[in-house]
């Protein structure tokens, strides 16, 4: 199925957690913060989030900022 | 800043007036070696999508180490609604309840849209957040963040990495002289004495980014700054004398020749 994730759209498989996917991205789990269509993904939550086809993800990190 | 020698944000105490940004630095070695020489405990960061051609990009690891306390900003939210997701955001990774809220839709001239920073700002301190609002610097719009529960007002020195300095003091005392929560000048900023000068007047802290990230030396720069805020500080608690209209010597006048007086 696709998803899009941060506005690129991407293929994952259907069985994919979404740890499995941050893998794939090259992504450490513990350093990035996660959104669903808007809504944000709390760490507790990450484990049981199912993604559905046109989801939109982003995937963010901390960068330098003043 | 009252008698009290410790900043206090959200209940928690800090010895460290100085908060540093980490925007700009020429790499993150020399970002981590200056933010060290501020002695700052308090650090801005922003939140950006993951870059997956560049994953070392990514500062949680590295700033964790220096047991600093991470202050991420709302920067790229264009109003109240995508600041709150911003911020929640930020929750999740820095693991504090700081958040500094930061919209200025406006790429030109950067600054802060005082609607929506007030509404993200009361949304965000109702949610249990510790909220340092980047604000113009309005004492009417800084006495409405502090009765919504801010635990800052950040009144602007003058536009974000022009270093034009202090140009808004003359409000910034306003703001102060009726402030019940901590003043700390944020932007504009770019020499030391200036910092110095904010304190002086009152202000609880300073945030500095781009005056050390982009002075010539980055790590001398940022002792520069530590000394500078804690001289101000010092200052103000010392109490600065009183001016006077016409010259008040500070030696003797007798005339020492002939004992008369002058």
């Amino acid at each position: 199925m696709k998803i899009i994730v941060n506005g690129n759209t991407h293929e994952l498989n259907r069985m994919a957690s979404l740890d499995d996917l941050l893998k794939q991205l090259g992504a450490n789990p513990e350093a990035v913060a996660l959104m669903v269509n808007d809504q944000v993904i709390p760490r507790t939550e990450r484990a049981g989030m199912v993604l559905k086809e046109g989801d939109r993800l982003e995937v963010l990190s901390f960068m330098g900022g003043g | 800043m009252k008698t009290n020698d410790k900043l206090i944000l959200g209940g928690q105490e800090f010895e460290s007036r100085l908060l540093v940004g980490t925007g700009k630095f020429s790499s993150i070695e020399v970002m981590l070696a200056a933010i060290k020489a501020s002695g700052a405990q308090l650090v801005t960061v922003a939140l950006r999508r993951f870059n997956r051609e560049r994953p070392s990009d990514d500062l949680l690891g590295p700033l964790v180490k220096l047991g600093i306390t991470l202050v991420p900003n709302t920067s790229g939210a264009r109003n109240a609604a995508e600041a709150v997701r911003a911020a929640m955001l930020g929750r999740e990774l820095s693991g504090s309840r700081f958040v500094k809220v930061e919209i200025h839709p406006n790429p030109h001239h950067l600054m802060p849209d005082p609607i929506e920073t007030y509404e993200a700002s009361r949304q965000l301190a109702q949610e249990g957040f510790i909220v340092l609002p980047y604000m113009p610097a309005d004492p009417v719009l800084a006495k409405r963040l502090e009765d919504v529960g801010c635990a800052a007002v950040m009144p602007l020195g003058s536009a974000i990495g022009s270093g034009h300095g202090l140009s808004t003091a003359e409000m910034v005392k306003l703001i102060i002289a009726d402030s019940g929560i901590p003043v700390i000048v944020d932007a504009g900023i770019r020499s030391p004495s200036e910092a110095a000068a904010s304190m002086e007047m009152g202000c609880s802290a300073v945030l500095v980014n781009s005056a050390i990230a982009a002075a010539g030396d980055p790590v001398g720069m940022a002792s520069a700054f530590s000394w500078a805020v804690k001289a101000g500080a010092a200052a103000r608690l010392a109490g600065l004398m009183a001016q006077s209209g016409h010259a008040v010597a500070t030696s003797p006048l007798t005339s020492f020749l002939t004992g008369d007086h002058a």
